[in-house]
């Protein structure tokens, strides 16, 4: 298959805009595979600014690359408009050195990301630290934006934030996915806990109740409804002005769409378009709806001439 | 949806990337393993004398590119890759 012109315009103008860019699995700071995320951990090492592209959210360019470089796998490093290699090429590249000559400068510390504690929370972290001595609070952001905040103990490549006072220990990557984010102290029914904020999370499916489904539904952000029940159900109701069955043809064509086009998925309940809906969130639409509760719901609440089963 | 990589038997996928990179390297010595969608893969051969990382596993990935290609490839990775020359 060859290029096409498009194509290779756009791959030609991604490789002169950038010195370094990384054709990844993901994204810098949430990347989906191993491979990709351990050659992030190293770049992130010698570079603050490099160019990520994530190719499993552009298929077309994932195929015009593996000709290009004629490499089948991902992640695929370019400097300076040249292919260098995947994941085990550019580890042992650190460990000669030759990442040095490459990209022009050597690596370095990571520097402490700028985080915000509340006066309650440094507060409770210091009261809970009295009882655990020797042990630091230590801060876990997985490349999926889960985190875990507890005491543990300290390592030796620890990066470590100051917030009022309180010193807050992690690992490089979790380093990176803090800049900027914020710890508060929470009290609920159900007890005291922390409230994470973080700028760097990536966007999540967002629920929508039927009514609220419903009035997006009509405004000029409508966005495209797929249905991903089985055509049986499909028989006996279904939501106006949705695209039909995700079937393999529909999928191809949502794919064919651009990143921002909203997308909003729906089923009997509620949970199968949930997975569809991260499903696509995950290939890098930024805008993904997931009608809370499914059809059943909008009969009872929306529509209530639409049979239920 | 994603397609599984569960639908290949390992030992015939295993036989599949010993003949592609046979009929690219002949009187290679190749050894395969692995299953799953996942392979490590070692490659002994003179055609890899003088030439870089790059060049020796580009000359491995060409031959069997097509065992990686589409959705439901039967290698999802390649996990390891090895290449001498002696």
């Amino acid at each position: 298959m060859a290029i096409s012109e498009a194509l290779a315009a756009h791959l030609h103008g991604l490789l002169s805009a950038n010195r370094v860019v990384l054709f990844m699995k993901g994204t810098r700071l949430a990347p989906t595979c191993g491979f990709s995320s351990q050659v992030v951990n190293l770049l992130d090492r010698y570079l603050d600014d490099y160019a990520t592209v994530d190719v499993v959210a552009d298929p077309a360019l994932r195929e015009a690359l593996r000709e290009h470089s004629e490499w089948p796998t991902f992640p695929q490093l370019y400097v300076d408009g040249r292919f260098h290699g995947g994941a085990e090429i550019v580890a042992a590249m650190d460990e000669s050195g030759e990442l040095t000559a490459l990209l022009g400068s050597g690596p370095r510390a990571p520097r402490p990301p700028a985080i915000r504690l509340d006066e309650a929370a440094a507060g409770a972290i210091a009261d809970i630290g009295r009882t655990v001595p020797g042990a630091v609070v230590r801060l876990e952001i997985s490349s999926g934006f889960h985190h875990e905040l507890y005491f543990g103990d300290a390592q030796p490549d620890d990066v470590v934030a100051e917030s009022r006072g309180v010193f807050v220990h992690m690992d490089a990557a979790s380093a990176r996915r803090a800049e900027g984010m914020s710890i508060a102290r929470v009290e609920g029914a159900g007890g005291a806990g922390f409230r994470i904020d973080n700028p760097n999370e990536p966007a999540r499916v967002k629920q929508l109740e039927p009514d609220a489904l419903a009035a997006l539904m009509r405004s000029e952000r409508a966005p495209r409804l797929v249905d991903v029940r089985t055509p049986a159900e499909r028989e006996i109701a279904r939501l106006d002005g949705d695209e039909g069955l995700l079937d393999p043809a529909l999928e191809h064509a949502l794919l064919a769409l651009d990143r921002a086009t909203p997308l909003a998925f729906y089923c009997h309940h509620g949970v199968r378009s949930l997975r569809a809906a991260e499903h696509f969130r995950e290939l890098g639409f930024r805008e993904v709806y997931n009608l809370a509760g499914g059809i059943d719901a909008w009969s009872r609440e929306v529509d209530p001439d639409l049979p239920r089963y | 949806m994603s397609g599984s990589h569960g639908n290949h038997d390992p030992a015939a996928v295993r036989a599949a990337i010993s003949e592609a990179i046979l009929a690219a390297i002949p009187g290679a010595a190749v050894s395969v393993e692995g299953g799953g969608g996942h392979y490590a893969i070692e490659v002994v051969s003179e055609v890899f004398e003088g030439k870089g990382m790059l060049d020796s596993q580009r000359l491995v990935y060409g031959a069997i590119a097509p065992l990686l290609k589409g959705d439901d490839a039967p290698v999802h990775a390649v996990d390891t890759l090895r290449t001498r020359a002696r």
